[in-house]
């Protein structure tokens, strides 16, 4: 085997004591596409920033070409032939295409000191050209597509002669023809001896395109294989492995009431289409998927965030056409968002205020809030929710993740609302607190609420949920009930690769949900 | 490519959208304001030239100041103490004068003094990593106190003001004020057009993220923002000096900040960075300033005159955004 071209030897680091990576030894050989997999939060993402110099290693060396050489700034990883593409954030919408392509380097100079034009632009479309795109240099990158954007950041990493080149889920926003477009792109830059670590949740891709597989869990790498000799099956297994016993909370009874929530067929340009579920009361229906699948979007849709373009939805059997958010309360349908510290909480504010905001329209008499029964109120709903504060007035900031969630859940289950959407209500929530939210969740269920859960944590997803709904690029493609609802069912099935004749033939996974 | 096509693109076509819907719109407003001065003046046989003439010393000081703080916002930061500083400036002019120091001597003091502070910002910005809008706030209150420490230290016997007296300090105001500003309206339009400094402005605004991964340097280049900011600020320092005969160091330049930053504003310069133009801060300030003698030939009441500018302010933005967003929605609905 040649030498490699990338060798991390005992690579960790830790955020604020919690270990992200650890001892993490991996090589990339020149010219080879390796995909890096794993669950979120399994360390694929730090490993990008070590290698892009965003974040230095604790311990652990890189090698590079056979010398070892420290990154410490992505400036010094971009030297070092380094580059990472990762969102289409870190372009510049307002400069053209070929002051994004050039930005970090020298500009060509007319002799009276000015830029000269045409021969940055000439010399920016010769890259293009190079890399097999023809894309006008002087549009502005907000017009650009998000394949286009794309392209044009590859073109320009490849162009500062990158040796390893990091893409972190590049499909997400692309059509089909788009992802063939880059994919052929990615085979030729590998045929040039580019290296290129391939990071992405979709199996079907990782499949298709990499040479060799590297599986990260819990910060920790599990194996590397060559891609030819391993199935999704086997490789589902590495990524998720865990030995799931964890028990879920069921106290609901099987009996189901009427429909609460139903969609018919909704659309919404760009974001997902034709959508067709029914929720009913005193069931939780898990909405599995990639992020980029439109799940958020959905639920925001129902909320009445977004517009629905075409379909119909109903809830309580009556139909539904949010106006304002304000509409969804009134018709009992709240929505818990995924990002609880920018859209949920003010995080100065005292816990008490951030707990009555929610029905404070039921605590005021002629527009004044009435102290004694917001105090009574907010501390009702502390003790049921087991919301662990040292005071009323302690900012909401200062609680753990899962004392703010379970906060926040507080303020609109305080409600008694029928329809509960919930986005990634344990995200960043330890482990106890998350068990106390799923016991929470459960009982809204045996209250007859009808529950959509969002969540990405496969566990779980599996382990609540009384039927599983998979999306898929923009719209619901599978249903997993009863026995067909395990992890792995659900990985394949967001990635499209799952068939109910393939799972049938297979055994149960080890972690079939608790009855 | 015709050299004209050249410049179009290097110039117009290069701007957003809804920045070139602005400098239209301002182009087409301050048209309208300049007819109307022109209409009322010739109705009161006065001379539109005169009344021309006399606009360019009292208007250069904020569009000067306005042109350097594009910089720094499209950097997407602001300084908010351009009005301190021009008062420490102008104490420094105050005080050399006093002292019997010649025309040339308080000027370039003056200019330098104005300059020094607002590097003087970005390298404390640079060096604590505070927000500029934080470490400028402090400047706005440090640099009016400096201001009046330097006056008391420096001059014996000092009460409230100082009296500029010879004109020979009032002139360079009076008969260069135009060029001064036409220059470096030309100058900061030429950047614009074919210097690289501008363009890593606008990224930094676009996305400081983004400018660390390119391996470019934000801190230095938001501090190369304010020292381009601080010649233009320098220079609208000299020019505003020349326009008073007293110089008072507690008022002097109180509330600059505020037309400076609404100019650009006008001007069709995103607050939040990553999209403006000189030439709209330009015609954005001229615009607010042009609304002072339009009101006083329609004979506005005084008392009003500040409130209607407000008013103007809004309706201009409001109206363009209106129009904006149902364009958009046009695009969208085809």
């Amino acid at each position: 085997m040649p030498d490699p071209l990338i060798q991390l030897s005992g690579l960790a680091k830790s955020f604020a004591g919690v270990a992200a990576l650890r001892d993490v030894d991996l090589t990339v050989q020149v010219g080879e596409i390796l995909g890096l997999v794993g669950e979120n939060g399994a360390g694929k993402s730090t490993l990008i920033k070590l290698l892009s110099g965003v974040e230095s290693p604790d311990a652990g060396t890189i090698r590079l070409g056979g010398r070892v050489v420290a990154l410490t700034s992505p400036r010094e990883a971009l030297a070092a032939g380094i580059a990472a593409v990762q969102q289409e954030l870190d372009c510049f919408p307002h400069l053209a295409v070929a002051e994004n392509l050039m930005l970090g380097e020298r500009w060509p100079r007319r002799p009276w000191g000015g830029v000269d034009w045409p021969a940055l632009h000439a010399e920016a479309g010769r890259r293009l050209t190079q890399f097999g795109v023809a894309i006008e240099t002087h549009r502005m990158v907000e017009e650009l597509t998000a394949a286009e954007k794309q392209e044009v950041m590859i073109a320009g990493a490849v162009a500062r002669r990158a040796r390893l080149l990091i893409l972190d889920e590049p499909t997400a926003s692309l059509s089909e023809p788009e992802v063939r477009r880059l994919f052929s792109h990615l085979r030729r830059l590998r045929e040039q001896g580019v290296a290129i670590l391939y990071v992405s949740h979709r199996l079907d891709e990782i499949f298709e395109l990499t040479d060799r597989i590297a599986v990260l869990r819990d910060g920790a790498l599990i194996g590397v294989h060559r891609t030819g000799e391993i199935d999704a099956v086997r490789l589902v297994h590495e990524m998720v492995g865990r030995p799931l016993e964890q028990v879920y909370p069921h106290a609901r009874g099987g009996h189901l009431g009427p429909p609460l929530l139903e969609l018919e067929g909704i659309s919404h340009r760009g974001l997902f289409h034709d959508v067709s579920l029914a929720v009913r009361a005193g069931e939780i229906v898990g909405l599995a998927g990639l992020v980029g699948a439109g799940r958020s979007e959905l639920a925001r849709a129902i909320y009445g965030l977004y517009g629905v373009e075409r379909g119909m939805m109903r809830v309580d059997g009556k139909n539904w056409r949010p106006a304002r958010s304000r509409d969804a309360l009134r018709a009992g349908v709240v929505y818990i968002p995924e990002e609880r510290k920018r859209q949920g909480f003010v995080l100065d504010h005292p816990l008490e205020a951030g707990i009555s905001i929610g029905f404070s329209d039921q605590l005021t008499r002629w527009g004044m809030i009435r102290g004694r029964r917001e105090w009574a109120r907010v501390r009702e709903a502390i003790e049921r929710y087991a919301i662990r504060a040292t005071a009323l007035s302690q900012p909401v900031a200062t609680l753990s993740g899962g004392n703010q969630q379970k906060a926040l859940l507080a303020r609109w289950l305080e409600r008694e609302p029928r329809v509960v959407i919930l986005d990634e209500p344990t995200r960043g929530v330890d482990v106890a607190a998350k068990a106390q939210i799923h016991g929470l969740i459960d009982q809204l269920a045996a209250r007859g609420k009808a529950i959509l859960f969002i969540s990405s944590d496969l566990g779980e997803i599996v382990g609540m949920s009384d039927r599983i709904l998979v999306m898929n690029r923009g719209t619901v493609e599978t249903e997993l009930r009863g026995p067909e609802m395990t992890s792995h069912n659900v990985i394949l099935a967001a990635s499209g690769l799952y068939s109910r004749e393939a799972a049938r033939g297979t055994e149960p996974g080890p972690e079939l949900r608790p009855s | 490519m015709s050299a004209s096509g050249g410049l179009l693109r290097s110039f117009w076509l290069r701007l957003p959208k809804s920045v070139r819907r602005r400098i239209v719109f301002l182009v087409a407003g301050d048209a309208v304001l300049l007819g109307f001065i022109w209409w009322k003046a010739a109705q009161s046989r006065a001379s539109f030239a005169d009344e021309v003439g006399r606009m360019a010393p009292n208007v250069a000081p904020s569009i000067l100041a306005a042109l350097g703080q594009t910089g720094i916002i499209c950097c997407g930061a602001m300084d908010l103490s351009v009005g301190s500083i021009l008062g420490v400036a102008g104490t420094v002019f105050g005080v050399l004068h006093a002292r019997g120091v010649g025309p040339g001597g308080c000027f370039a003091a003056c200019f330098v003094t104005a300059f020094g502070l607002s590097a003087y910002n970005g390298w404390l910005i640079r060096l604590l990593r505070i927000p500029a809008i934080i470490v400028t706030l402090a400047g706005l209150a440090f640099y009016r106190g400096l201001a009046l420490i330097l006056a008391e230290v420096a001059s014996h016997g000092f009460g409230q003001q100082f009296t500029l007296t010879g004109d020979a300090y009032h002139r360079p105001g009076e008969l260069y004020a135009g060029w001064i500003l036409l220059a470096a309206l030309v100058l900061a339009l030429w950047g614009e057009c074919f210097a690289k400094t501008p363009r890593m402005w606008l990224a930094l605004g676009n996305s400081e993220a983004a400018c660390r991964l390119s391996g470019l340097e934000p801190a230095r280049i938001l501090f190369g923002a304010f020292l381009v900011g601080g010649i233009f600020l320098g220079l609208s320092a000299v020019l505003d000096v020349t326009n008073h005969i007293t110089i008072e160091p507690a008022r002097l330049g109180a509330g600059f900040e505020l037309s400076v930053i609404a100019a650009n504003v006008l001007g069709g310069t995103s607050i939040f960075g990553g999209q403006g133009s000189a030439a709209g801060t330009a015609l954005g300030g001229l615009f607010l300033y042009l609304l002072g003698p339009a009101m006083l030939y329609a004979g506005v009441d005084e008392y009003w005159r500040t409130a209607v500018q407000g008013a103007a302010i809004l309706a201009v933005i409001g109206i363009d955004c209106a129009l904006g967003r149902r364009r958009k929605l046009m695009e969208e609905l085809r």
